[in-house]
């Protein structure tokens, strides 16, 4: 079960003659999902008939014990896996019914992605790492360029854009990786662990970038943290333990 | 940046494993062209033979050797047929005592028609004189006669393992030759001064190696070559007689076996190659495996993982193959001179063919492009979820 933020809950005690809020349109919705991997001949069930609906706009933590299918949910969410069974609809789409092609395609589009590790290419600079998805699509050199300097604009280092990786602290890095997954303007994020390996003064900058991210640009921020300070942040927590959202 | 920038970046990732490989594909490059430059001028031999003359031995091996009344059985046979000149000659095997490690062809020919056969063979009318009045006469390659370190009106004296004893010659010219045909490293001296030495055996006596004669129509070799053997197919010893390019092909056939050993070391070498590069190739891919999941994960398509890996594997076997070429024309520019100074008799060229260096480039390219098949493949077959590795 979600917890709402305290802000959230005073909205809703305001009484019977506050005209309510229209609940806003689900842009994940994950019905009947169940998750299965086999170990050789033994089935391991990671996630059971789990339902998931998050609204578009929404920030939203997802925490739980290691092994509890945190990653796995997120996993399918971004279309980087399949359900054993159910059904994934994100942004009106079954993503299940897609080929691997056009799956590989509809993320590209719709999701960006945040790594605990960065994951930058050591060889390319934070440019040419930010513009790695853009390649991908039909757009011109000068207009992947453009897009490039806004994207990193945005996560506040213009200045750090012919650097390589290894010239960047880890906070830099994280925050080139953001830029990366926001440059190609996807509605939803998904964040794994996004401050995992970083100090609690990176974390925090990466914190508020997601949340500028999420109140500025509308984003949908769908994070896995251990971490209570990040979920902190989040509009919405959510807790899973033995696949199952409590 | 395109996504065949980021194929050539990765070639920067480990740069000491990726100068390491190009060197080594370099090098077996090198010796893999080194063998072919040697297997090919070898057969070369064959291809700079004089096509209006034909050559006449034992029928069954060069070992034995012919009766010297057949030189003149021959030209009766054959000049109805229309062959001017016939010549005959023996092999030596002449060594200078003041250096023995010094190879060279040296025959015994028959002073009165050899340079009517082998007119390719320049000398001055002087020379010519001096070759025909002195039975210890000799003629030596210009190329030969530098090592030798002799030149005309020099005595020298040789030795040889078949016929025992000094044997001394005066140089009576130190020819050079027009064509490839023949080449400038030969010592020709006059088969009488062997035959007339007191100390050759009876049995030596009246024998020769093998029988030379000039055609005045070349396209008609094949039908004299088979006119001669029939005329010598009753006798005691039966003969085989066929173009000069075929007899000298015939005698590279006597080393057929090393020429086999050094092409099957040359696919060896091709082998040590694409195993170098499938090594690099499949170690740069299994480090990378979270990254190919990364990519994948922003979209990138299987073909794109496998695009990437086979282009870094082509670049690397280009570069190599370049450096191997490079290497490969500076060695054999700077030995090839001498090689076919020394040994011109067998390698009567010694360098790197376009095609040949078009092949060796390609073989580079083939083995990278061999070599990240597998990678390749189990690259793009990767699931994401697999190549993150992270199951929470």
């Amino acid at each position: 079960m979600a917890e709402a933020k305290p802000e959230a809950k005073q909205a809703e005690d305001k009484g019977p003659y506050r005209t309510p809020a229209p609940e806003p349109k689900a842009i994940v919705r994950l019905t009947g999902i169940d998750k299965t991997f086999w170990r050789g001949k033994e089935p391991v069930k990671v996630l059971e008939n789990l339902d998931l609906d998050v609204p578009d706009g929404s920030f939203e933590a997802l925490m739980g014990p290691s092994g509890s299918g945190k990653s796995t949910l997120l996993n399918l969410i971004a279309g980087l896996d399949r359900p054993t069974k159910g059904s994934i609809v994100v942004d009106g789409q079954d993503i299940a019914k897609l080929s691997d092609g056009d799956l590989a395609q509809w993320r590209s589009r719709t999701i960006g992605f945040i790594f605990q590790a960065y994951n930058l290419m050591p060889v390319l600079t934070a440019a040419q790492n930010v513009e790695l998805p853009l390649l991908l699509t039909h757009l011109g050199r000068a207009e992947r360029k453009r897009r490039v300097e806004i994207a990193l604009r945005a996560v506040g280092l213009e200045d750090r854009m012919q650097h390589y990786p290894k010239q960047l602290s880890g906070g830099q890095e994280q925050r080139v990786a953001i830029a990366r997954a926001i440059v190609n303007d996807p509605k939803i994020i998904v964040a794994d662990e996004p401050t995992g390996d970083l100090d609690r003064q990176s974390a925090d900058d990466v914190l508020t970038l997601l949340e500028k991210l999420n109140k500025e640009f509308k984003k949908t921020i769908f994070m896995v943290t251990h971490d209570p300070h990040a979920a902190e942040r989040a509009s919405v927590v959510r807790k899973l333990d033995k696949g199952a959202l409590q | 940046m395109t996504i065949l920038t980021l194929a050539a970046r990765n070639l920067t990732r480990n740069k000491t494993r990726v100068v390491l490989t190009v060197l080594g594909v370099g090098v077996a490059v090198l010796a893999f062209m080194l063998i072919r430059v040697v297997v090919w001028a070898w057969s070369m031999g064959g291809e700079v033979a004089a096509k209006d003359r034909i050559g006449t031995r034992d029928k069954i091996t060069f070992v034995n050797r012919l009766p010297l009344r057949y030189a003149q059985d021959l030209k009766d046979a054959a000049a109805p047929l229309g062959v001017t000149h016939v010549t005959y000659m023996d092999w030596f095997g002449g060594k200078d005592p003041r250096n023995d490690s010094l190879f060279f062809g040296a025959f015994a020919v028959d002073h009165a028609t050899f340079l009517d056969v082998y007119n390719e063979l320049s000398i001055s009318p002087e020379a010519r004189e001096r070759w025909k009045s002195d039975p210890q006469a000799a003629l030596v390659g210009k190329n030969l006669a530098k090592k030798l370190q002799v030149k005309e009106g020099d005595k020298i004296t040789l030795i040889s393992p078949i016929y025992p004893g000094d044997w001394e010659f005066h140089v009576a010219a130190v020819y050079r030759s027009t064509a490839k045909s023949f080449d400038e490293s030969s010592f020709i001296f006059r088969w009488d001064y062997l035959n007339n030495n007191k100390a050759l055996p009876a049995s030596q006596k009246d024998r020769i190696g093998w029988l030379a004669a000039k055609l005045t129509d070349p396209g008609r070799s094949a039908e004299i070559s088979k006119a001669i053997d029939k005329a010598f197919d009753d006798r005691d010893q039966q003969t085989l007689s066929m173009s000069e390019r075929d007899l000298n092909t015939s005698f590279v056939g006597m080393v057929a076996a090393v020429l086999q050993i050094l092409n099957i070391a040359s696919f060896v070498i091709l082998l040590i190659l694409g195993l170098i590069l499938g090594n690099t190739i499949a170690m740069g891919v299994r480090e990378r495996t979270y990254e190919h999941g990364v990519l994948r994960a922003l979209g990138f398509m299987p073909r794109h993982i496998t695009m990437f890996v086979v282009a870094e594997a082509l670049f690397i076997g280009a570069l190599g193959g370049a450096f191997g070429l490079a290497l490969a024309y500076a060695l054999v520019g700077a030995i090839g001179p001498r090689v076919v100074e020394d040994f011109g008799a067998m390698f009567p060229f010694f360098e790197i063919t376009p095609p040949s260096a078009l092949v060796g480039f390609g073989l580079a390219l083939l083995a990278g492009l061999i070599s990240s098949l597998i990678p390749s493949y189990r690259a793009s077959r990767l699931e994401v979820v697999n190549a993150l590795r992270r199951i929470g």
